[in-house]
């Protein structure tokens, strides 16, 4: 497989900011690849270098084999773009503002163009200055989903639209990612990220702390046990991968490690399984682990902080 | 009960209410714009104080200035500058031909300064989501308003005061001459305020809010100058008309017609907040208009989108030196009359060196022409950087065009600005000045003496892009040049500025036609000049960073 976007070692500092520190960032072709980190965290600025507009101060970074800053222009052909805040022309209409940059990559599918207005339930008539920021977002996802482009990176791009457009969002970058696409796709929604991406990149303070898929993620973490067993049980509580047990008569309920799972289940057939829950960790507590709880106890604090 | 309580709401909605925590914002406000008043105090007083330490030895004895105004007194002249009541004063005092002089001009920018004060504090902020924090706090619905109309009457009455001081000491200046001198722009300061507030509430925009002030300005200094020419009542009409109607400094000082400023000011206030009570906050009274669905065919490239985005300002510097251009133009025909009238000093000034007097004074104009139009190249540059830091940048830094597209495209956009609008100017002046000779070769002769002016234009135009190109924060660092330049070449002999530190200025080497020959050696160098800078600009756009928001 090869890869779209390849970063590495990439280091970006803001006068004494260092805001990214040794990025390495890998995004193979046709995958839909999640950017998750806390505020601060130097996701945009990693997109931003990626498109050409900041220049790296070390480290390499490559889009489609080239080099972002010296090949932008050449390289802006073949990706669009969605920043997390949009700002549109106050005196340009939305349908104007669509088209300019449709037309600047060389032309723009009217009929396509036509149907996201309508899927995003979006007023092309409206002046810039007039549209709240739901809409000036959809005016970017529109241009970026019309345009006829083989990468979309997308910083946040559902910040301000609400559950129902969010829900047409998810399924314009399904059908994106079905045409073979790649997407990097920015986001604090881990609904999104969960339902969208096939990996994720995890970025705390410029670095990369976890990139993987999300069962090679999972595969580290506890699944959440409740079971009732017909017979009383005895020892669980002695198992290495067993934790936070909680025993109320037959009822008993804990957590366990990926890897103990099929031990434990034996030793709890063994004395018969009346009901069994078995929760895998939500991406929530995935990364609520990686913001914070966890390397926070390491004596680290968050992110954004300096 | 009920009804008392809605009664004594409604009462309060009428009073205190909705100006709850005016004093907190007034401060607020205050710290947020004390870098932008400072900036206009300096610029406006230090002016008046520099021209008013020049006057005595431009005009020394009372028969320079007698004979100075008898060249003033003609329905162009007068347009230019005030009612005809000042010019018997002359003689007398300097201090009247001082107020006669600039009390248009001055407060025509000081109207400008609290134009751009009021929207900024109230319609551009609706706008972004400043206020809406604000009215999200305990303030009451007014009290932004209130608050940006305390801060513009106290601004007036300080550069009232300040105007005072700069005038103070001149001949013929007593301390009530000079307090009215002040308050006269205390009363220009707090009526363009109040005019703001009230376009404030009826355009939806922060940008047609300024449009529309900045239309009233226009109109009414364009009545004044009309009634300042005929003699006639449409000078009432004018704000700064009522400053200059009180003939200060004359023998027929009065202060009455800055009641007229008091009573009219007030009467806007009040409008203004009827008028915000009754709109939806972020609103206007006027709709805004929606526009077309589907981009024109020609809306197709980093070309036309700039030029689109700023045809705005196209339109403003084609009107602006069209008027402009008219007025100086007008005076040409008087010129020769002028010279008679005029010091040495002030020959000096116009005298570049051959031809008649009205050659001299055309060569002098276009140079002036020429700095004005250079203005709006400039701003087309300011554009640029707002659109980077605007975040609309970032759209179009991700389209496949290159940094010499993109921000690139300002560069020969402020090039073409400031091109038409010198020539534009040319031709004002051109159409002007061979109606008040009576001599149509003067079309020709002032066209082409603004023509040759481009050059020297240019390259202040690339010396404000390769700043955008290389140290792009520092916005005043465009403007300096600019500043400098036009010091040197207004002021260089007053205030005997060294050659080599005149030479400097590109406008030096354009020459003065019709005074002397074109100098078409000199234009291509500074047309050469011009590319160095350009190319240096762009080379610092391409490898910068972009800022964003
Ligand atoms: N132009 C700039 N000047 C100075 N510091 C900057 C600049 N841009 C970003 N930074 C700093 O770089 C770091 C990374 O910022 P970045 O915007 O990339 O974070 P992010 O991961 O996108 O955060 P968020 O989730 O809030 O969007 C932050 O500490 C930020 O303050
Ligand atoms: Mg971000």
């Amino acid at each position: 497989m090869t890869s779209v976007i390849h970063t590495e070692k990439l280091v970006k500092r803001f006068g004494h900011v260092t805001a990214l520190d040794g990025l390495d960032l890998e995004v193979a072709e046709g995958q839909t690849h999640g950017f998750l980190g806390p505020n601060g965290a130097g996701k945009s600025t990693a997109i931003r270098v990626l498109l050409g507009m900041l220049r790296a101060d070390g480290g390499a970074a490559r889009l489609f084999g080239a080099d972002p800053w010296s090949d932008a222009a050449e390289l802006h052909r073949r990706l669009a773009y969605v920043p997390g805040d949009v700002a549109l022309w106050p005196g340009l209409s939305g349908g104007e503002t669509i088209d300019v940059l449709g037309r600047l990559r060389g032309g723009i599918d009217k009929r396509k163009r036509d149907e996201l207005l309508e899927r995003f339930d979006l007023d092309p008539r409206k002046k810039g200055r007039s549209y709240s920021k739901g809409n000036r977002q959809k005016v970017a996802l529109v241009a970026a989903f019309a345009a006829d482009v083989p990468l979309l990176l997308l910083d946040e791009p559902t910040s301000g639209l609400d559950p129902l457009m969010a829900a047409v969002f998810n399924e314009c970058v399904r059908e994106v990612a079905a045409e073979g696409k790649t997407v990097l796709l920015s986001s604090h929604v881990m609904s999104e990220v969960e339902a969208l991406c096939e990996k994720v990149s995890i970025i705390r303070k410029g670095v990369v702390v976890e990139s993987g898929t999300l069962t090679e993620m999972r595969h580290f973490t506890r699944s959440q046990i409740h079971a009732t067993l017909k017979n009383p049980v005895r020892g669980l509580g002695d198992h290495e991968g067993v934790h936070d047990l909680k025993a109320d008569g037959l009822d008993v309920r804990f957590q366990v490690d990926a890897g103990a799972l099929d031990d434990v289940l034996t030793q709890l057939a063994v004395s018969g399984v009346a009901a069994l829950t078995c929760e895998p960790p939500s991406l929530e507590e995935l990364f609520l682990r990686y913001y914070g709880d966890e390397l926070a106890s390491r004596g680290l604090d968050n992110g954004n902080g300096d | 009960m009920a009804t008392a309580t809605a009664a004594s709401s409604t009462a309060r909605e009428q009073t205190l209410g909705t100006l709850a925590g005016t004093g907190r914002l007034l401060r607020f406000q205050a710290r947020r714009t004390r870098v932008y008043l400072t900036g206009w105090f300096v610029g406006l007083v230090g002016m008046s104080w520099l021209v008013a330490a020049s006057f005595p030895e431009l005009y020394p004895s009372p028969e320079d200035r007698a004979e100075f105004a008898l060249t003033v007194d003609t329905p162009a002249m007068r347009s230019m500058t005030g009612p005809g009541e000042y010019l018997d004063a002359y003689a007398a005092s300097t201090g009247a031909m001082f107020a006669h002089q600039m009390i248009l001009w001055t407060g025509a920018i000081a109207a400008v300064m609290f134009i751009l004060l009021i929207t900024r504090l109230t319609r551009s902020d609706e706008e972004t989501s400043r206020l809406e924090v604000i009215r999200s706090l305990p303030v009451g619905r007014r009290s932004d308003l209130a608050a940006a109309l305390m801060l513009a009457a106290f601004a007036a009455v300080a550069l009232g005061l300040l105007m005072a001081l700069a005038v103070s000491g001149m001949q013929g200046v007593d301390a009530e001459g000079a307090l009215l001198y002040g308050l006269g722009f205390t009363a220009i300061g707090i009526v363009f305020a109040s005019v703001t507030a009230v376009a404030a509430q009826l355009a939806s925009y922060g940008s047609s809010a300024n449009g529309l002030a900045f239309g009233t300005l226009g109109f009414t200094v364009l009545m004044g100058a009309i009634g300042s020419a005929q003699e006639s009542w449409p000078l009432w009409l004018s704000p700064v008309g009522w400053a200059q109607l009180t003939y200060v400094f004359t023998p027929e000082q009065r202060w009455w017609p800055l009641a007229v400023a008091a009573v009219v000011g007030a009467l806007l206030v009040w409008l203004a907040f009827a008028l915000v009570a009754k709109r939806d906050f972020g609103l206007g009274m006027l709709p805004g208009r929606p526009g077309p669905s589907i981009a024109a065919p020609g809306l197709n490239s980093i070309g036309t989108l700039t030029f689109r985005l700023t045809r705005g300002l196209l339109w403003a510097g084609v009107i602006t030196m069209l008027v402009l251009g008219a007025a100086y133009g007008s005076v040409v025909g008087s010129a020769d009359d002028m010279l008679s009238g005029l010091s040495d000093t002030q020959r000096q000034l116009i005298d570049q060196g051959g031809g008649s007097m009205a050659e001299n004074f055309s060569a002098t104009i276009a140079k002036i022409d020429a700095f004005f139009a250079t203005i709006f190249g400039l701003l087309v540059i300011g554009r640029a950087r707002k659109e980077e830091t605007g975040g609309r940048g970032e759209l179009l830094a991700s389209a496949p065009v290159p940094r010499s597209g993109w921000p690139g495209s300002y560069l020969p956009a402020a090039l073409l600005v400031s091109a038409t609008a010198t020539v534009v100017g040319g031709i004002g002046l051109g159409l002007a000045a061979a109606g008040s000779v009576g001599d149509w070769s003067y079309f020709g002769k002032l066209l082409l003496a603004s023509v040759i002016q481009i050059p020297a234009v240019w390259v202040m135009v690339a010396l404000a892009f390769a700043c955008f190109g290389w140290l792009p924060r520092a916005g005043w660092l465009r403007w300096l040049p600019w500043v400098y330049t036009f010091v040197v070449g207004y002021y260089g002999d007053l205030l005997e500025v060294p050659g080599r530190a005149r030479d400097v200025s590109p406008f030096e080497h354009a020459g003065a036609y019709p005074a002397q020959d074109v100098e078409w050696l000199s234009i291509a160098v500074l047309l050469v000049v011009g590319a160095a800078i350009a190319a240096l600009g762009l080379a610092g756009v391409r490898r910068r960073n972009l800022h964003f928001a």
